[in-house]
């Protein structure tokens, strides 16, 4: 048996490499990238979105959305590739010429660079970061174009900037903070190194010569990789490559919403859900095998074909519709007001007496009442969709038993019929609806996004609801990465009683 | 000589005999489906919606049939008789999506294929059974090809010609028009009658914009069944190709989409749902079931490797491998055909079960959002706080639904052998 569950555990493992491979393909090759767009779409030559151009820089920064999806090449990078994106660059702020009037430097209008190419270019040579400075610092220092140049200069200021150690982590080494401050040093003071609009080429080659030649003189080695450093630039300085490190950490990253650790987020809420999910498995299991044998036991009478059309009835009412009227009827005072409008607890029913401020103020006895009152319609409207598939299983699975032969030998021995049927069917019939239980968790987790969101329960679903709107990149992740772990310990969970209750299953 | 004759007359009669006693498997499943009245009835009750969402403009629409303008009246190139409606049906000022153009063209061509079928069924006695089996499927291919070609000239022509305010035009006396039943567009914002109780002339009442509720769910049933259908088309054949790769092939073909299939039950689907919806700035209804189909191919992969593992070992197919057949044909003349049964019993529990999906992501607020899509109308209707803005829609909702499931409950029935009497 310890092995069987052993070589269970085991293979859960690729499976899981599997989905994170699955969960890292979807979040990064989705059309549109989880970013608040709003900040993309701007950012051009515009001298006023500079700030917003920062901080989008620094978000791409801190979610890894400037390295390379899987493979880097950037090391390989020419000097002809970076001139490429930093003449679209120029291009676009040279004047259009027109008929009437050719300004000096001026561009023919369909010359003009597109100006989604614009921001792509601006994007590209973003990304690019540190690894393109000594194209830019030579792209600086001896082109001929004098804008070329002084962009190339602006470029420099943000893209020689290195980047900090365990930035957004939450504690931070005394040896990272000392690397960090110095690093940060030389980021602000490098920043300041940049070309006024109006700079002429004597201010250009002085500003060259004083600063940035001497700097890059210094620091030469930073850019000269040997064969080991291009292959770890490769694997390693990846968004994929980024990702595994921080799963293998368990590190899901902070939610950009309130900069709160992803994890602490679902575990906080995670409870509920959990709350939710046990007891609408647990309620389904305990009406739908009575439900299911009384019917399967009755096959083809008027009562059982009424029951099956009803619960055929019950399983195609849309859950949210169900807890919609619910609560309009029953919980909003109109025409009843027997149950609180939502929340997971918190108000104690009018029969039990006075409710106390917060449920920090809760007995424990309290609690538990407070949150079943809550819960009361929440697990109903999960439960009977569940109450009606599982019986349906319950009475194939009994009408499959019923009619094998230990049932007329458990008859012909004089057994009496209740005993056949409990005894001798029930327990071999419910065997296929046990393994149902792994299949059902993963569609009630799903499903209680919905209920959550009716109910307002605090719990993922809702949690992934919030982060789906905020576009919270890590928070999705993480639930749908924790939501997945959930369904393999439910699968397994069920593989095991499937192999405790049927003898004919072997351990090994 | 004369024996010889006999013998032949006698073998012809027995060809003729046997062919007017062939029953296909078609013919087999059907005849059993017929014994479930309820699953039979409810099969009916399809037809009618899908009937329904193809006449939705006949019954409401904001444009006359005919209208007879005197001098004088509206703009001075208008004056005469016209029939609006018939032009209203392809122009963009009043149809903007092609999921509507589309319905709007099976208004003129449905009943033309409707026609030329119940010709081909009369037929059915006089013809030779093969030749009757070619005709038909001559014809839906054909019909398909055709209707296809007329939609894409209409959709891309786009059709547009000056707006015409009927409704406004009709309130004038001297003006003689014949409206549809409603005179109501599923989209136009009136905001003289916002949030109206249910009465003669709105009949389910209107929503926060001032849109008639039931013109909106009559628009709807399109939305619906359109989202349910496409998106199961798009699954189900994601899964028949995995599934019967998976299955025909075996080694390493089995093995990896099983590994997949695996890899997928393990998220909560709808989550999976969510996260994609997520990406999509705006998403349109081919976008929702575009994230519905690429979703839901686990169940269809599962059941059609499962049915191709279990053909490939029977006795037809070994025969027909060792009759030196095309792996194509194989594959699909003996494999597939068999293995279709149980994926069409799936596929219409699918098709309810994509209709729910949607419905609960227009619920969340992130379905298509300008189109009237029964989820869509039950969230609008639950910022009003009426109970009939919610009930109706999810009414529409549960009897489509409900509808399907008798008819995979039917389906599934008379496909399993044990219960064939």
């Amino acid at each position: 048996m310890a092995t069987y569950i052993l070589k269970r555990i085991m293979l859960m493992f690729p499976t899981l490499f599997l989905i994170s491979v699955i969960i890292f393909l979807v979040l990064n090759l989705a059309p549109g990238k989880p970013t608040s767009s709003s900040v993309s779409t701007e950012g051009t030559q515009d001298s006023k979105s500079t700030e917003a151009r920062e901080s989008y820089r620094i978000f791409k920064e801190q979610f890894n959305f400037d390295k390379p999806v899987m493979f880097n090449t950037r090391f390989m990078l020419t000097r002809a590739d970076v001139f490429e994106e930093l003449r679209v660059l120029g291009d676009f702020a040279r004047p259009t010429c027109t008929a009437a009037n050719t300004p000096e430097n001026c561009l023919p209008a369909d010359e003009k660079p597109k100006s989604g190419r614009v921001i792509s270019a601006q994007d590209v040579i973003e990304d690019w970061g540190t690894y393109v400075v000594p194209h830019l610092i030579d792209i600086a220092r001896t082109d001929a174009r004098i804008d070329i140049r002084k962009l190339a200069v602006n470029r420099l200021a943000v893209n020689a900037k290195r980047r900090l150690l365990n930035e957004y982590g939450k504690n931070q080494t005394d040896e990272q903070r000392a690397y960090n401050r110095e690093v940060g040093a030389e980021n602000e003071m490098v920043s300041n190194w940049t070309a006024t609009d109006e700079v002429t080429l004597p201010e250009m080659e002085a500003l060259m010569a004083e600063k940035w030649t001497p700097w890059f003189e210094s620091h030469k080695d930073r850019w000269d990789w040997d064969f080991g450093d291009k292959a770890s630039m490769m694997f390693f300085d990846t968004r994929f490559a980024k990702y595994w490190g921080n799963l293998a950490r368990f590190d899901f990253g902070v939610s950009h919403i309130d900069k709160r650790p992803v994890l602490d987020k679902i575990m906080e809420r995670l409870p509920y859900t959990l709350t939710l999910n046990f007891l609408a498995i647990f309620f389904a299991y305990l009406f739908s095998i009575p439900i299911g044998v009384w019917s399967a036991y009755r096959q083809n009478s008027p009562a059982d074909r009424v029951v099956t059309a009803l619960l055929l009835a019950l399983y195609s009412l849309p859950s949210f519709f169900v807890g919609l009227l619910l609560l309009n009827w029953f919980a909003d005072g109109d025409p009843f007001g027997y149950f609180p409008t939502g929340g997971f607890a918190g108000q104690l029913p009018a029969w039990w007496g006075e409710t106390p401020a917060s449920t920090d103020e809760m007995t424990t006895i309290e609690y538990l009442v407070s949150a079943s009152y809550h819960l009361l319609l929440p697990v109903f409207c999960m439960t009977y969709g569940g109450i009606a598939s599982l019986s349906r299983y319950a009475r194939t699975g009994l009408l499959d038993t019923i009619r094998a032969d230990f049932i007329r030998t458990a008859r012909a021995k004089g057994l009496s019929e209740t005993m056949v049927i409990i005894k001798h069917a029930v327990r071999n019939g419910m065997i296929p609806v046990l393994t149902l239980l792994g299949t059902m968790l993963p569609a009630l987790i799903g499903g209680s996004v919905v209920i959550e969101y009716v109910f307002n329960i605090p719990g993922m679903g809702l949690f992934m609801f919030e982060s789906i709107f905020a576009r919270d990149y890590n928070a999705i992740m993480g639930v749908l990465l924790i939501s997945t772990v959930l369904t393999l310990f439910g699968l397994l969970a069920s593989d095991i009683s499937y192999a405790i209750v049927d003898p004919r299953i072997s351990f090994d | 000589m004369e024996d010889i004759k006999q013998a032949e007359a006698a073998r012809i009669a027995a060809r003729a005999k046997a062919e007017a006693d062939f029953k296909s498997y078609g013919d087999i499943i059907w005849n059993q489906f017929q014994k479930y009245p309820l699953s039979y009835y409810s099969m009916y009750g399809v037809v009618w919606l899908f009937v329904i969402a193809v006449l939705a403009p006949v019954l409401a629409l904001n444009v006359p049939f005919y209208a007879n303008i005197p001098e004088g009246v509206g703009a001075a190139n208008l004056a005469g008789i016209h029939f609006p409606w018939f032009t209203a049906l392809f122009d963009r000022n009043f149809f903007e999506s092609g999921l509507d153009i589309f319905f709007n063209m099976l208004i003129f061509t449905l009943p033309l294929n409707f026609v030329i079928w119940l010709v081909l069924k009369k037929s059915k006695g006089e013809l030779k059974r093969r030749d009757f089996v070619t005709m038909r499927t001559r014809f839906v291919l054909w019909s398909a090809l055709g209707q296809s070609i007329v939609f894409t000239l209409v959709y891309l022509g786009g059709f547009r010609e000056p707006y015409v305010d009927w409704i406004t035009l009709s309130g004038d006396s001297s003006v003689s028009t014949f409206f549809p039943l409603l005179k109501y567009s599923y989209r136009d914002v009136d905001l003289s009658s916002v949030i109206l109780d249910p009465d003669f002339t709105h009949w389910l009442g209107t929503d926060r914009e001032g849109r008639d509720v039931f013109t909106r769910i009559l628009y709807g049933t399109r939305i619906s069944l359109t989202i349910g259908v496409v998106a199961v088309a798009i699954y189900t054949t994601i899964g028949v190709i995995l599934g019967g790769l998976a299955g025909y092939f075996g080694k390493w073909v089995d093995m990896v989409v099983l590994r997949l299939v695996e890899v997928m039950i393990c998220f909560p689907t709808f989550f999976l749902i969510l996260t994609l919806r997520g990406f999509i700035d705006d998403p349109s209804i081919f976008h929702i079931m575009l994230i519905i189909g690429l979703t839901g191919w686990t169940g269809i992969a599962r059941l059609v490797r499962a049915e191709f593992l279990r053909l490939k070992r029977q006795d037809f197919v070994q025969a027909a491998i060792a009759l030196g057949l095309t792996e194509r044909r194989i594959i699909f003349r003996h494999v597939m055909p068999n293995a279709l049964g149980p994926v069409f019993v799936s596929a219409t529990f699918g098709v309810a079960g994509a209709i729910l999906i949607e419905a609960s992501l227009s619920f969340l607020g992130l379905g298509p959002a300008t189109a009237p899509s029964w989820g869509q109308i039950l969230t609008a209707g639950r910022e009003t706080g009426k109970d009939v803005l919610i009930l109706a829609p999810g009414l529409a909702i549960f009897v489509t639904v409900i509808l399907l499931n008798l008819v995979g409950e039917g389906a599934r029935d008379a496909l399993d052998p044990k219960l064939r009497k």
